[in-house]
């Protein structure tokens, strides 16, 4: 059990960095000073805290949400960037919380799309129910995601019915969304069999035009009313078959039941967890040492996700600094964790709606070009970084390099404007909050300290002064330009610094070691 | 593949009977004008391949239409099948039609130019998006896994060192392009992917700009030291191909056309574009996804139109104007294409006018450089799997080392280890055969299509028939009774042979005599 044995010592200014980037969608620097010289325990315990759910996303020329109108085909366009844009703003503005990062992972665990659901309706009420159940019982999420509008849309089970059954659901429930495909976990008649448990449901309101109200409901009279029998892979199983009003949420309760007896089905989360907060690669030893004990603690909590979580977080494993910067960011990670870093605050989403949409829209372009559109997967499975054959490194391409180097461009040259107002940072602000801006080297020293998850060499520092910072200039002129501007602030000696840190900050955030955390 | 390789493996490969395009070639020496004319074809260097992905499950039994199966084919899938009248009939056979949104494909295999192989899968098939393509992308067995892709484990064989010495004097230009954000899995290499993904290399040289600075690096063998080393060979690797990949796409002219709101036409718009502008890229690969057909691929009432049709006719669309440009550049004779996805659909529709995942479908193979169009009979659907599946009459792998050897010029050993075992070639590429000796004489075979008896006749055959063959597509040399009937007459019974086109061909002691068969009832 060592591997998942508590950190007991306060957090290091290094561990608490560590913790907050790999826990949220990124620390501010006042969030690791916060967080440094806290226990483990209870720094774990702050980022799992529980959050108020956030209002509904706003139609800027009406001033009032959307969401609980009846449909309108006109405004499709717009009211999916406003549910978009909505929930990237919940990302931009959390504090140091888990919960977002978390409403990402589900989302590209159960995944559904605008692409096909194609309600926004359905998609914001899904979002909702994500967040909802991001830190609760995984046995309720199963069951209430079985039955959201949009999931039945999304996979077709409101397409599945005794005399017709369509297997499409079933398969994802089992393949992604619980128990996963390895050996043996379950066979093609599992396959149909829970197809015949699920038979009967359906959505209401889809695309109505005319009310409101958008419901799952269970037809009884589609469904199969036959016992269901399962493999041995699941103990030879029968589900009783039933029929009535409650004959497809009791059945649909003893298919989850069923599924998560399986040990597998703690591993596959587990997993799947460790890959989205720790590293890619799981050995032999992390499956025994960590895989296993984790499990076991979130099957004994009766799959509480919050416990699974607190155990992760709190354990000597996820702070070895060997597994430092083995994840690589993903778009949202690398652009919303910037604009987090550098405490830029988006137009507010009520009082300027129009132009925060216009904000978040540009943002998720960004995000789309770099092959991470919120919300719109190209597949169930989710972004193939998470799943795929080198994992983490599909993000890289020389394509979406360039595209990543050009979100930072934009973000540190001033380039992302909304209205003429430039949402930027202003280097010289952040180099004053450094311990000695005066000092080149412990500038460049300070700043990739809290930018980069793994420490550069000093030869790669002498390169950054003297290369990049203050190319074909001895270092001594740096003190003397920037206390000069720090003694009379005129125009023209901020720009001779502005300048000279300017493309400090284009190289920076341009190095590999931006791209991983 | 470098000539005198070539050589030295076309001597040692001929002690062994060699079966091309199901005729068989006899072994000659070295100095033989047979061999001379395959020596002219080891200048394979500036062959291409382009790999057309269909992604989440095609359902080829609606894309491939078996007129000899249809009421079997409208009892299984009454709410979706493609009406009869509807299909799009093909020249040389009487049992495949295409989908009727295929018009651009139907033409490519009426000019001979397109091949479909029927009923393409593997041993224990997998019914699950992500398992199945990963088995496509690598090549592997359905019980094993493996990290490289198959193309990735041919450019890696073909180009050693890779990326450190490349781009190099011979190779100057990305071993594989793709035209995405992402590359696939079936371009990644011991290292990393052997592709460069663009999505528009006019574009691409500005963002990633011409030059790059390179810190000092300390990379360890941490996670993140693996990390920031693959992340700097990319910075580095896509600054040394932007300009080689402008370059080709300014030089490159598209003589056509694309049609508009097309993906995959846009995709090998740009293809067509860098193979003319000169760029020696060995493999491209696009891709076009939406066919997880669970609901609603056709219209409730026009079963001929709706999701699958759309998709399937920008795949034919996009497959014939690539091919049409390719011809009026002159660089037609270069290209081969193979279009994939990771499983067929369920022989049965679903009660959602949609299908569910299944296995065997068809593959398709275009260029100039098909001969044998038709390989493999139509899926049988009165003799499904136990899961209602159709089963496979090939492996797709056979199609990778056809394409590998046949296409590319791959030596069967290197092809062996590529794809981790010895599959049999179909005989797809015909051209190898053409340097045996003459073109084949034909002789008259009658009624022809035949259902129990068909006769042969030929003045040849009164100078002794040393042997007689009847070979499916496949190449696998069949049994026939046949009979003497006099001089220059034989009599074939062909009652037992199941429908669909055959060779046949007869070794006299002057001639090798050749023709085709159709079987129909």
């Amino acid at each position: 059990m060592s591997w998942l044995s508590p950190n007991t010592q306060p957090l290091s200014d290094v561990q608490a960095a560590h913790l907050l980037r790999r826990a949220t969608l990124g620390p501010t620097p006042e969030h690791i000073k916060q967080f440094t010289g806290l226990k483990p325990a209870v720094a774990v315990q702050k980022l799992l805290a529980d959050q108020p759910l956030p209002g509904p996303p706003l139609d800027p020329a009406t001033g009032k949400t959307f969401v609980d109108q009846p449909f309108v085909e006109a405004m499709q366009g717009q009211h999916q960037s406003y549910t978009k844009g909505w929930w990237l703003g919940q990302m931009l503005k959390e504090g140091a919380s888990v919960r977002e990062k978390m409403v990402l992972f589900w989302q590209n665990h159960f995944v559904t799309t605008f692409a096909e659901v194609n309600d926004s309706r359905y998609m914001y009420n899904y979002n909702t129910l994500l967040r909802r159940n991001a830190l609760g019982s995984f046995n309720t999420f199963l069951i209430e995601i079985t039955k959201d509008p949009s999931m039945l849309r999304y996979l077709n089970g409101n397409q599945n019915t005794v005399l017709k059954p369509n297997e499409n659901y079933a398969r994802e429930l089992q393949e992604l969304f619980s128990i996963g495909l390895g050996k043996g976990n379950y066979t093609e008649d599992d396959v149909k069999a829970a197809a015949r448990v699920l038979t009967g449901w359906t959505d209401t309101g889809y695309r109505n035009t005319t009310t409101a109200a958008i419901t799952t409901t269970f037809r009884q009279g589609q469904h199969d009313t036959n016992d269901k029998g399962f493999s041995a892979s699941y103990g030879s199983t029968v589900i009783k078959g039933r029929s009535g009003a409650t004959a497809g949420d009791d059945e649909l309760a003893d298919l989850i039941a069923m599924i998560l007896k399986q040990p597998e089905t703690a591993r596959f989360i587990v997993r799947k967890l460790y890959v989205w907060f720790v590293n890619s690669e799981i050995s032999q030893a992390v499956e025994t040492n960590f895989i296993e004990p984790l499990s076991k603690v979130f099957r004994d909590s009766n799959y509480q996700i919050k416990a699974l979580l607190t155990a992760l977080f709190n354990s000597d494993h996820f702070f070895d600094d060997s597994l430092k910067g083995a994840i690589i960011k993903s778009p949202i990670e690398l652009i919303v964790g910037s604009m987090r870093y550098f405490k830029t605050v988006p137009p507010d989403a009520v009082t300027d709606s129009a132009n925060f949409y216009t904000f978040t829209n540009n943002l998720l372009a960004r995000g789309r070009e770099q092959q991470q559109d919120l919300m719109d997967q190209p597949t169930v499975f989710g972004w193939r970084p998470y799943y795929d054959t080198g994992l983490y490194q599909i993000w890289i391409t020389a394509n979406t390099l360039a595209l990543r180097g050009y979100f930072t461009d934009l973000f540190a040259r001033g380039q992302l404007k909304v209205n003429n107002k430039v949402y930027s940072f202003d280097s010289i602000e952040v180099a004053k909050t450094l311990s000695d801006p005066s000092d080149a080297f412990k500038l460049v020293d300070d700043l990739t300290a809290q930018l980069f998850t793994v420490s550069l060499t000093n030869a790669q520092k002498d390169f950054l002064v003297d290369s990049i910072l203050l190319p074909g200039l001895p270092r001594y002129e740096w003190p003397t330009e920037w206390n000069d501007f720090i003694k009379t602030n005129t125009a023209a000696k901020r720009t001779v610094v502005k300048s000279k840190l300017d493309n400090l900050f284009l190289y920076l955030l341009r190095m590999a070691e931006y791209q991983v955390v | 593949m470098k000539r005198r390789d070539f050589l030295q493996h076309t001597a040692a490969g001929l002690l062994l009977p060699v079966l091309f395009d199901g005729y068989g070639a006899k072994a000659y020496g070295e100095g033989s004008a047979f061999v001379q004319a395959l020596a002219k074809l080891a200048d394979l260097n500036d062959r291409v391949l382009v790999m057309v992905q269909l992604n989440g499950g095609n359902d080829g039994l609606n894309m491939v239409l078996p007129l000899d199966q249809l009421s079997k084919y409208n009892t299984l899938r009454a709410n979706i099948a493609i009406p009869e009248a509807k299909a799009l009939k093909l020249n040389n056979t009487l049992t495949t039609a295409l989908h009727p949104a295929m018009t651009g494909l139907r033409n490519i295999f009426n000019d001979g130019k397109a091949s479909v192989i029927q009923a393409v899968s593997y041993p224990s098939p997998n019914f699950s998006h992500f398992r199945a393509s990963d088995i496509w992308f690598t090549g592997a067995n359905a019980n094993q896994t493996l990290t490289t892709g198959w193309l990735g484990r041919y450019l890696d064989q073909e180009y050693p060192g890779y990326p450190d010495k490349y781009p190099s004097t011979d190779m100057p230009d990305p071993l594989a392009v793709q035209i995405s954000a992402i590359a696939s899995t079936t371009l990644l290499g011991p290292i990393q992917s052997m592709a460069i993904a663009i999505q528009n290399p006019d574009t691409f040289a500005t963002l990633v700009g011409d030059k790059s600075i390179q810190a000092p690096s300390n990379e360890s063998n941490t996670p993140a030291g693996k990390n920031l080393a693959f992340i700097r060979q990319q910075q580095v690797s896509s600054v040394q191909y932007a300009a080689q990949l402008k370059n080709a796409a300014t030089k490159g002219k598209n003589l056509v056309t694309y049609p508009t709101g097309n993906s995959l036409a846009d995709q090998l718009k740009i293809v067509a574009r860098l193979i003319h502008g000169g760029s020696r890229t060995k493999v491209y690969y696009v891709s076009i996804g939406g066919f997880d057909t669970h609901a609603s691929q056709t219209d409730a009432t026009d079963k001929t139109i709706g999701q699958h049709a759309n998709l399937l006719k920008q795949v034919s669309d996009a497959i014939k104007f690539f091919m049409d440009d390719l011809r009026l550049q002159g660089t037609a004779d270069r290209v081969a294409g193979m279009t994939f996805s990771e499983f067929g659909r369920r022989a049965a529709s679903n009660g959602s006018l949609g299908t569910d995942h299944g296995s065997a479908a068809p593959v398709f193979v275009f260029g100039n450089g098909v001969k044998t169009q038709f390989i493999g009979q139509s899926p049988n659907l009165s003799d499904l799997d136990s899961g209602g599946n159709i089963k496979m009459q090939f492996d797709f792998r056979q199609i990778y080392a056809t394409l590998l050897t046949d296409w590319l010029g791959e030596t069967t050993t290197t092809v062996s280890s590529i794809l981790q075992q010895n599959f049999q070639n179909l005989p797809i590429f015909k051209q190898l055969v053409a340097g045996v000796e003459d073109p084949t004489v034909t002789f008259r075979l009658y009624p022809n299509p035949a259902s129990d008896d068909v006769i042969l006749e030929s003045e040849f055959f009164r100078t002794g028939i040393n042997s007689l063959r009847v070979v499916d597509p496949a190449g696998r040399i069949l049994s026939v009774p046949a009979e003497r009937l006099g001089v220059e007459t034989l009599k074939l019974s062909v009652r037992a042979l199941p429908i669909g086109t055959y060779f046949i061909n007869v070794e006299t002691s002057k001639q090798q005599l050749s023709n085709r068969l159709l079987i129909a009832r």
